[in-house]
């Protein structure tokens, strides 16, 4: 019976998800038949892009990977009731970091991703925590201070590369650092394919996380400042620091996602070629889609990466314009947050029955 | 090259006014307690709307309203998921960016068939407005006349805004919404009738500061081309904690800094650090005002506070 309940509580818990996607593809539907193309037809051109075959659903899966890490930074903030806006900031300077500590650490390649690896996560966690202490501190609103913070992060990123190390090797002066030693650079996972070994480090961490956040007590004072800041506060819980390590670990996971690009993919860190794909927000999404269920959010992560190197296959092959991604992603996310309303209905009319039973 | 002359300022005042307008409509929702994210989106619809506008009428009037209606049914799919169906408005908000963005790319692909940028030599921008006696007026003259009208609606609307908040019967009774819900419900306020009312004020100022956008210096539309600024009204609406006459001192600080950080492009200082100077400058200045940010439990999130 418990085993029933269980099932009946995750099929409750999948129904919203499943009608906002529902209702994205047939938005999108709609959009397609606007420009004239076939529904069907556009979306098993777009399904092809993005499973294919094993060379596309490698090229979806890298390009989750960052996603998840994102999509798990958010997480944590959202599960300790902060809206860290911050992601992009964050990432940004994680990748940064880690492209230098793997240019200038001396050492071996190994030696040399493990500092990187560090040096993300610390310079990512440090810039969310720079937020949280601001807002413990001084009361500076998390959710504003975190958005202002990513423009200043960008650019001092951008900086760093247009100026002082910038790659000076090329005959055309862009604004990128010099090419990592290969030996710094994370294994590809399968010759020839895109994903590389970041993906099962991210995935690696969405499990650990789950764990933490569902059998620790580290876990569960996060959860419970979630919750109820102020039954959290009565539990005897110290709220500015469980706040601070949350915003750490959330800041330092996004800085991951922008250092398995410089060690997986970019092999340097190119000014705009974490920011233009836009991964902080589609991160966001995926954990707002999964309720910031660590599990969940990688699975998120997947399918919105799916929908959109599906959509460039889409565009390889047919008229349709890409953006039929973002529309798509974008309706998703704006049903999806319905839900709140009958979660609170449902969790209403429980509560009544519990005391109609008693 | 002198650092501060009166293009200077000039220039600022045009800066200013799409945030302004942007920043007027978020402090409307904010008022009945919607913290509206979606500004970005608003202004970039409203930019949209009014480029396909001018291009079909060929009149800039009918290309603002267009702009201003456009902007008008984004928000109402905002106010219908964050009222009717009580979504988190963060969320919300950030959901219609994003499907802003998607909408207007496809709209450039789907309505006039190009990628990146719409531009038609024929199309018309706003006018310059030359105001007859302050016109003449040595300094001032050149900082107040000339501008689009969109400008002076920018700061007639903080005016207004300000009178119908705390002059009228009305505008009262949005700020006893915005104060508390319940007790507004209570008295037998039609709170949904005032919040959809503030969505649709708040559409249509984010509408008129997209035309600004897509009509007023260069008459052409890009693909994403808010760059950001509806978080700049959304920290500048915060920053005058949704008060107009705050509203309206903020927005000046962003657009003084703004002028300043292009300015300083002149003297050889880095682009990076003079484009950061705004939103450094906001944060300090957050510091200042944090204790009085009256809406500040608005914005939803559990804190130390």
């Amino acid at each position: 019976m418990n085993l029933q309940r269980k099932l009946q509580q995750l099929l409750s818990s999948m129904v919203q998800p499943l009608t906002a996607v529902l209702i994205g593809l047939l938005t999108g539907a709609v959009a397609i038949s606007i420009v004239g193309a076939s529904v069907i037809e556009t979306y098993k051109v777009m399904w092809d892009g993005a499973f294919g075959n094993f060379y596309f659903i490698t090229a979806t899966l890298a390009r989750a990977t960052p996603i998840i890490f994102i999509g798990l930074g958010l997480a944590i903030a959202f599960r300790a009731g902060v809206f860290n806006m911050g992601a992009e900031g964050q990432m940004v300077l994680g990748a940064v970091s880690a492209a230098l500590a793997a240019l200038y650490v001396p050492g071996p390649g190994i030696i040399k991703i493990l500092v990187a690896l560090a040096a993300g996560f610390l310079a990512g966690g440090l810039w969310s925590l720079l937020a949280g202490w601001m807002e413990t501190r001084f009361k500076v609103q998390l959710l504003i201070s975190t958005l202002l913070l990513n423009y200043v992060a960008v650019l001092f990123a951008g900086y760093l590369v247009s100026h002082p190390f910038q790659d000076k090797s090329g005959s055309a002066a862009l604004a990128q650092t010099t090419m990592l030693n290969q030996a710094a650079w994370l294994p590809k996972l399968f010759p020839g394919m895109s994903v590389n070994l970041g993906f099962v480090i991210a995935i690696v961490f969405a499990i650990i996380l789950f764990i933490i956040l569902r059998f620790t007590s580290a876990g569960y004072e996060v959860r419970m400042l979630g919750y109820n800041p102020f039954f959290a506060e009565y539990g005897g819980i110290n709220k500015i620091k469980v706040l601070l390590y949350s915003m750490f670990s959330s800041g330092g996971i996004a800085g991951l996602a922008g250092t398995v690009e410089v060690l997986g993919s970019q092999y340097r860190y190119v000014e705009g070629s974490l920011t233009v794909p836009g991964y902080a927000w589609t991160g966001l999404m995926a954990a707002l889609l999964a309720n910031s269920n660590p599990l969940g959010t990688a699975v998120a992560a997947i399918l919105l990466a799916a929908l959109q190197t599906g959509a460039m296959g889409m565009e390889r092959n047919t008229e349709v314009p890409l953006e039929i991604a973002s529309v798509i992603q974008g309706v998703l996310i704006l049903f999806v947050t319905a839900k709140i309303t009958i979660n609170w209905w449902k969790v209403k009319k429980k509560g009544g029955d519990i005391h109609g039973a008693a | 090259m002198e650092l501060l002359d009166l293009s200077f300022f000039t220039s600022a005042i045009r800066m200013i006014s799409p945030i302004l307008l942007a920043a007027l409509g978020g402090a409307l929702c904010a008022r009945v307690g919607i913290f509206n994210v979606g500004l970005e989106g608003l202004i970039l619809a409203g930019a949209f709307s009014a480029i396909v506008g001018n291009y079909y009428s060929g009149s800039v009037l009918v290309a603002v309203l267009v702009g201003a209606l456009g902007s008008v049914l984004v928000s109402l799919l905002f106010g219908l998921a964050a009222i009717r169906f009580k979504a988190n408005p963060i969320v919300a908000g950030i959901a219609i960016n994003f499907l802003v963005l998607g909408l207007t790319t496809f709209g450039l692909r789907a309505i006039f068939d190009v990628k990146g940028a719409f531009y038609d030599k024929n199309m018309e921008g706003l006018p310059k407005i030359d105001i007859p006696v302050i016109e003449g007026i040595p300094v001032i003259g050149k900082l107040l006349s000339g501008h689009s009208p969109l400008v002076y609606v920018a700061f007639l609307a903080a005016i207004l805004l300000y009178i119908f908040f705390y002059r009228t019967v009305v505008g009262f009774r949005v700020l006893a919404v915005g104060k508390n819900e319940a007790a507004a419900r209570s008295l037998g306020l039609k709170v949904t009738i005032l919040q959809y009312g503030a969505i649709v004020g708040c559409g249509i100022l984010c509408g008129l500061a997209g035309a600004q956008l897509s009509l007023g210096q260069v008459t052409m539309f890009t693909e994403g081309m808010t760059a950001g600024r509806g978080f700049i009204a959304l920290v500048a609406m915060m920053l005058g904690q949704s008060h107009p006459i705050g509203i309206v001192g903020s927005s000046l600080l962003f657009g003084l800094m703004d002028a300043l950080s292009i300015r300083l492009q002149g003297f050889s200082m880095p682009t990076q650090f003079t484009a950061m100077l705004p939103y450094v400058i906001t944060i300090f200045a957050m510091f200042f005002l944090k204790d009085r940010g009256a809406d500040s439990q608005l914005s939803g999130q559990q804190s130390s506070r």
